[in-house]
């Protein structure tokens, strides 16, 4: 199949994260089971407009505000015509393909997770009403008339409350590191908390519950892994038995993560939340904020999700500690998610079948086959 | 001693993943739950089948549904919750032992607190933290087989303040307990309008049951908690007079619907009974006269 994959950014790109880290390996496991792979993401500085990266073609263009744009005028010039399908992969704003792919090929957006509540954490004041009540709603209701597909239970239903009926969940995938560390429990009861210390992750809302959790099990300990603008703050106001490790290699992270008798999340809204998968992994168990995104990795890996406030989470930790520090869970086997060879087969699957040509040019009438012909003249003029 | 827990829904899909959730992973060994649904045109029948031992369909309302639910049920305690509520793991086991170690306690309160988002559901909890240990307020949730049987259950004739009217009849003939793990209230997104109309309704309700106890409601409406812990109050001015509102909100619902009650009432009796129409207005100032002197239940 010749796929065409839209994402506002590739993984060269120096703020790349999960979304592009799940592009990359879905799209190198399709190119190396033969199909023409093409994508198409903003300019980076230093890389080249287009490269062979892993079997597959990226195509750079615009920056994050205009690669919209350009993946537009790029179609429009060379892409018409040479796929069979378009994948528009949606980090809170669309490409809207389905809008305007109009030589025949098949479209489906592929959403991570929606933006909503982290609009007023990323945009200043006015900015983020405007994005949250006004934009992402329109981008949304355009979207919900196409074919989605959402990594999250959580995401279709965020989808559905704008509307869309056409939503199909595919897995998320999550690769274990080569070597687990093999480590033993730590003697005194240890939470560990893994993320970026950004407001919308709650940091201080863990520190809090640990803090209320200590007046019964005074000897608990946190250890709180990651950078991130609050950590210097954070760092000055902790209470006894937090520790900052600030950013650690990786190995340090799944060290520190397997030794844990507990794992905490606190997040807003994620759109899987692969922290608690990377956890299960470790063989640490979760308690997580009963929010979209935690819930299902959380859920997946045998985890517990609590009311989203520190004296729940103190609660369910008291009580839940005791079980937790006389018998760890084994690693999970890739921590509840899937395999990325799960994922490449079952998203390809799930994108050759829910696809669809655009409304507009609905292939079902033989007026229609005269519609893309004409499409693809008038592509070949262009 | 097996627990069963009984849960009435209807439309439920919103919350009712959570509350399930809760009451499977309950550290007592022996759990029993029971979903009774009332014609949910949402998700709720397909997360309960993922959870409960028995999903049943039954109406027309609350009562009739939780009498369904404690018919059907096995356990040798059987407790009401609420499809928005999330439940701490140690719930089962503390009732257990509460009702093993003291032998005259025939039924238990356990205590609630709120959550939710947006301003109005930070008021909300600062309010339902208020009413902890008010014996007026809070109501048993969790029942002996033997005791819940002879009361015969909830009043069917009732949708509106069935937990004072139950509450009341319990303390008539046992002991009420309590433990001390907490119920999770989910309020979700509290609007002004909704409140109205929802204590509306439930106001022609709250007008029955105080003609059915004529002598005890003014505990229950006066609501004196909210007052009794002044500096609870002033420690959180914003949050104190957004629970005023919400409390005005409801009251001036409360009336409305206790006004709708009367209305009925009176028409459908007689047509010259004059008495009945200066009563309403009566209770209708009475209720109106404070902030807080009138709200239905905390649901």
């Amino acid at each position: 199949m010749r796929i065409l994959v839209l994402n506002w950014r590739d993984l060269a790109h120096p703020e790349s994260g999960g979304a592009e880290v799940y592009t990359e390996q879905v799209l190198r496991r399709w190119a190396a089971a033969g199909h023409e792979v093409t994508l198409f993401a903003a300019a980076v500085a230093g890389r080249p407009a287009a490269e062979l990266v892993d079997g597959y073609r990226v195509v750079r263009a615009g920056n994050r505000f205009t690669v919209y744009r350009e993946a537009r005028r790029w179609w429009d010039r060379y892409g018409r015509g040479r796929f069979d399908v378009v994948v528009d992969e949606t980090n809170t704003v669309p490409f809207h393909a389905h809008e305007w792919v109009r030589d025949g090929a098949r479209t489906i957006a592929l959403v991570h997770q929606t933006c909503e509540e982290i609009w007023h954490i990323n945009a200043p004041p006015l900015a983020a009403q405007l994005g949250r009540y006004v934009l992402e709603p329109n981008w949304l209701r355009r979207l919900a008339g196409a074919p989605i597909l959402a990594v999250s239970e959580s995401t279709r239903d965020a989808l559905a409350r704008f509307g869309a009926r056409d939503v199909t969940v595919v897995p998320e995938g999550y690769e274990p590191p080569g070597d687990l560390p093999r480590v033993a429990k730590e003697a005194t009861p240890t939470a560990v908390f893994c993320g970026r210390m950004v407001s919308y992750k709650r940091p201080r809302e863990v520190i809090r519950a640990v803090q209320l959790a200590r007046r019964e099990v005074p000897d608990l300990r946190l250890w709180m892994i990651g950078g991130g603008p609050l950590l210097d703050r954070l760092r000055r106001e902790a209470p006894a038995g937090v520790e900052f490790l600030g950013r650690v290699p990786e190995e340090t992270k799944h060290d520190r993560m397997a030794r844990a008798h507990v794992h905490l999340a606190t997040s807003v809204r994620e759109g899987w939340g692969l922290v608690v998968t990377e956890a299960a992994a470790m063989g640490t168990s979760t308690i997580a904020y009963d929010v979209p995104g935690l819930r299902d990795s959380t859920r997946a890996a045998g985890g517990v999700v609590v009311p989203p406030e520190p004296e729940a989470l103190a609660r369910w930790l008291v009580e839940l500690l005791p079980g937790l520090t006389t018998a760890a869970p084994a690693p999970l086997p890739y921590g509840g998610a899937h395999s990325w060879d799960d994922v490449a087969t079952t998203l390809l699957a799930a994108v050759d079948q829910h696809a669809r040509v655009p409304d507009g040019v609905r292939a079902a009438t033989p007026a229609t086959d005269r519609s893309i012909r004409e499409n693809q003249l008038r592509g070949a003029d262009a | 001693m097996r627990i069963s827990f009984v849960v009435p829904t209807r439309n439920s899909a919103r919350t009712l993943d959570a509350c399930l959730a809760s009451l499977r992973t309950q550290t007592h060994p022996d759990v029993e739950v029971l979903v009774v649904d009332n014609g949910s045109t949402d998700a709720t029948t397909e997360i309960a089948a993922r959870h409960a031992d028995q999903v049943l369909q039954w109406g027309p309302e609350r009562s009739a549904q939780r009498n369904h639910g404690t018919d059907r049920s096995t356990g040798d305690v059987v407790v009401f919750i609420d499809s928005d509520m999330v439940l701490e793991p140690h719930i089962a086991t503390q009732i257990h032992d509460r009702f093993t170690a003291r032998p005259e306690v025939g039924a238990l309160i356990i205590p609630e607190r709120s959550f939710g988002d947006g301003f109005l559901a930070r008021c909300r909890q600062l309010e339902k933290h208020l009413y902890v240990g008010d014996e007026a307020v809070e109501s048993p949730r969790a029942f002996r087989r033997e005791i819940i049987d002879k009361l015969g259950g909830w009043d069917e004739k009732l949708t509106a303040a069935e937990d004072w009217d139950l509450a009341d009849r319990t303390r008539e003939v046992t002991t009420v307990g309590r433990v001390t793990a907490w119920i999770w209230h989910d309020e979700g997104h509290i609007k002004l309008r909704a409140t109205f109309a929802k204590k509306r309704y439930y106001g022609r309700w709250i007008d029955q049951y105080v003609r059915m106890h004529a002598d005890s409601s003014g505990s229950k409406f006066a609501r004196t908690a909210l007052l009794r812990k002044p500096g609870r109050l002033l420690r959180h001015p914003m949050l104190t007079a957004g629970l005023a509102t919400l409390k005005l909100t409801e009251a001036a619902g409360l009336v409305m619907g206790i006004r709708d009650s009367r209305a009925a009432a009176s028409a459908s009796a007689s047509a010259g009974s004059a008495s009945a129409g200066s009563a309403s207005a009566g209770s209708a100032s009475a209720g109106s006269a404070s902030p807080g002197s009138a709200s239905a239940g905390t649901r």
